[in-house]
């Protein structure tokens, strides 16, 4: 099957001015302005197969929303080229927004004043959605996200959460074959976040539905997909499995240990040697970060219970995060 | 179309919905309104008290064109709502970005999501005063002239419309908005009066750059039998339909060069 989303040398500049401070730095903006063109995207490629659940990561400012944005049609790329579902995005705008549903964590798609239920109606009428495909899908929804209570409060009234969800439901009424969803678990809390990420795998399980999805939170991603690209200043710095990212990129291991009791603090500094570093995590626990080519675990714990009184002793893979911090901070995949 | 007179309709009886829910506050707005058109009058009473004619327009004629105005205008109020604050509504805090993620004409959508439904008001307290203007003057429509009447509202309210949506456009490309909406807005009470009561250049202003004239002065001289603008008269359903079509071009145009900048 021929991938549903082909981006290509995709590149997106914004022009924006200098605002200077002040009155009279006001007065100056309205005569003189110093424009600076500013590279959001550059030069990505990617593609994506149909049924696909992949994870669009980057700090802020990276590019991940601006990358979202081209493909639901907001944004006119500068160059480059988009072909997503069977269409170019930007060029067949009303046609093609009936094959996408769009979720954005900041802000919601729903109307502010009116019930949730009176939403998905008109919903229903501009995506022209079938009386028997919506009410079962509807139906699905609610059972899924636990809709029902709230169906009728207008959604200014509901909490971040019930609002997500509702907002998740409308993206998905008229059946869409791709979904993009940018930061769709930002200031939720860990039951929230749950219900919706399992609500995900259910609807790209049993629909086939091809997810993108942008976030800050890299549970999200461990969750929900095995593939993840990571941008960098624009750039694509990393795009394959999720797994294969862990064992190309992971330099670091980690050995957590809890110490019998505090006397044993004063010996810490006999475990430390060249390349390991103890790092306190609270009064007991401990942590040791070693690079996996200089020392093997083994040798790390022998270290460790030879010369304290532990109580407990865990050997972790470098958490992803701290993987994907550093590339965000060296800017650079070794 | 065909689906989007339905859309309009669904659009409208859900606004009218959640509009109607808070009671107190839709009363105040209407009797507002009631009271600023009341007040429109009111001037046009006291300035006759004063005068027995303006230059060779009676009282009942003007009283005719001033009511005359408010139906297109009203019909204008309605929908204009959201262009008001449309650079802060939708620029600035975004929600564009959600009118275009959507399978339904822009321009659509945001003049269709909001109505300013007290000013229906406007639209029978016009039609009220033209009627008893016409009878007081022994004046009667035509059949054909019911025809020209619907026409020339229809039109006036898109001259409006299209002059604001222009006005409007420029947010997509300027973020700080220049103050350009409220002289303009003053300006279209300038056309509720004789034309031929201003100097040349604002005549012209009136005629060919911001086309009020054509909303309200032009239509009315048809129905008071004042032939010498008969040729003006005949233009309103070009210059409406010139005038929208500029509004879509510049509208588009916003909407392009919001999509490349993404101000």
């Amino acid at each position: 099957m021929p991938p549903i989303i082909e981006v290509k040398d995709l590149t997106k500049e914004f022009r924006t001015f200098r605002r200077r401070e002040g009155v009279l730095g006001a007065l100056q903006n309205l005569f003189v302005r110093e424009h600076v063109t500013v590279r959001a995207v550059d030069h990505v490629s990617f593609a994506i197969e149909p049924g696909e659940m992949v994870g669009y990561i980057g700090a802020n400012g990276a590019g991940k929303s601006t990358t979202i944005k081209v493909l639901t049609d907001i944004l006119v790329p500068t160059s480059g080229h988009v072909v997503s579902n069977g269409f170019v995005p930007y060029r067949e705008r009303r046609r093609y927004t009936k094959h996408i549903g769009v979720v954005f964590g900041q802000r919601t798609q729903l109307w502010w004043d009116i019930a949730v239920i009176e939403s998905f109606k008109l919903l229903k009428e501009i995506y022209e959605i079938p009386e028997r495909d919506y009410r079962q899908r509807l139906d699905m929804f609610s059972d899924l996200l636990n809709l029902r209570e709230y169906l009728h409060t207008p959604v200014r009234k509901l909490s971040l959460g019930e609002r997500m969800r509702c907002d998740l439901a409308a993206s998905l009424l008229h059946n869409p074959p791709l979904l993009f969803l940018d930061e769709p678990t930002i200031g939720l809390d860990v039951v929230a976040k749950d219900r919706i990420r399992e609500f995900m795998k259910e609807v790209n399980r049993t629909e086939g539905t091809t997810v993108l999805l942008t976030t800050h939170d890299l549970s999200d991603i461990e969750e929900l997909s095995k593939r993840i690209i990571i941008i960098d200043k624009g750039r694509i710095v990393f795009d394959g499995d999720l797994g294969q990212m862990k064992k190309r990129l992971a330099k670091y291991n980690q050995v957590k240990f809890f110490l019998k009791d505090r006397s044993q603090v004063a010996y810490l500094s006999r475990v430390q040697s060249d390349g390991i570093v103890c790092e306190r995590v609270d009064e007991l626990t401990y942590l040791i970060r070693f690079d996996r080519e200089q020392h093997s675990s083994a040798e790390v714990i022998r270290q460790i219970v030879n010369t304290l009184e532990v109580r407990d002793i865990f050997v972790e893979e470098e958490p992803i995060e701290e993987i994907v911090k550093r590339i965000y901070l060296s800017g650079e995949v070794a | 179309m065909k689906r989007h007179l339905r859309l309009f309709l669904r659009y409208f009886a859900q606004y009218t919905k959640v509009r109607l829910a808070y009671k107190a506050d839709f009363l105040i707005a209407f009797f507002s309104s009631m009271a600023a058109t009341v007040l429109g009058f009111g001037f046009v009473l006291v300035l006759f008290s004063k005068i027995p004619r303006l230059q060779d327009w009676s009282f009942n004629e003007v009283m005719f064109l001033y009511g005359f105005s408010l139906i297109p205008l009203g019909f204008f109020n309605v929908v204009s709502w959201n262009l008001y604050d449309f650079g802060e509504l939708y620029i600035i805090e975004g929600r564009f970005d959600r009118v275009l993620l959507r399978p339904v004409d822009t321009l659509f959508q945001v003049i269709f999501e909001k109505f300013r439904l007290e000013s229906l008001q406007e639209v029978v307290t016009g039609l009220a005063v033209v009627t008893i203007c016409l009878r007081r003057m022994h004046l009667a429509l035509g059949v054909a002239d019911y025809f020209w009447f619907a026409l020339m509202v229809a039109c006036g309210a898109v001259i409006y419309l299209a002059v604001f949506l222009i006005l409007t456009a420029v947010s997509f490309w300027f973020e700080d908005r220049v103050g350009i909406v409220p002289p303009v807005f003053n300006m279209l009470n300038f056309g509720r009066y004789p034309l031929t009561i201003y100097n040349v250049f604002i005549q012209f202003l009136l005629s060919w750059i911001i086309p009020f004239g054509f909303a309200s002065f032009y239509p009315t001289t048809h129905f008071l039998g004042r032939n010498t603008f008969a040729v003006y008269f005949h233009l309103v359903p070009v210059v409406a339909a010139g005038f929208s079509l500029l509004a879509i071009v510049v509208c588009n145009r916003g909407v392009v060069n919001y999509s490349s900048t993404g101000t």
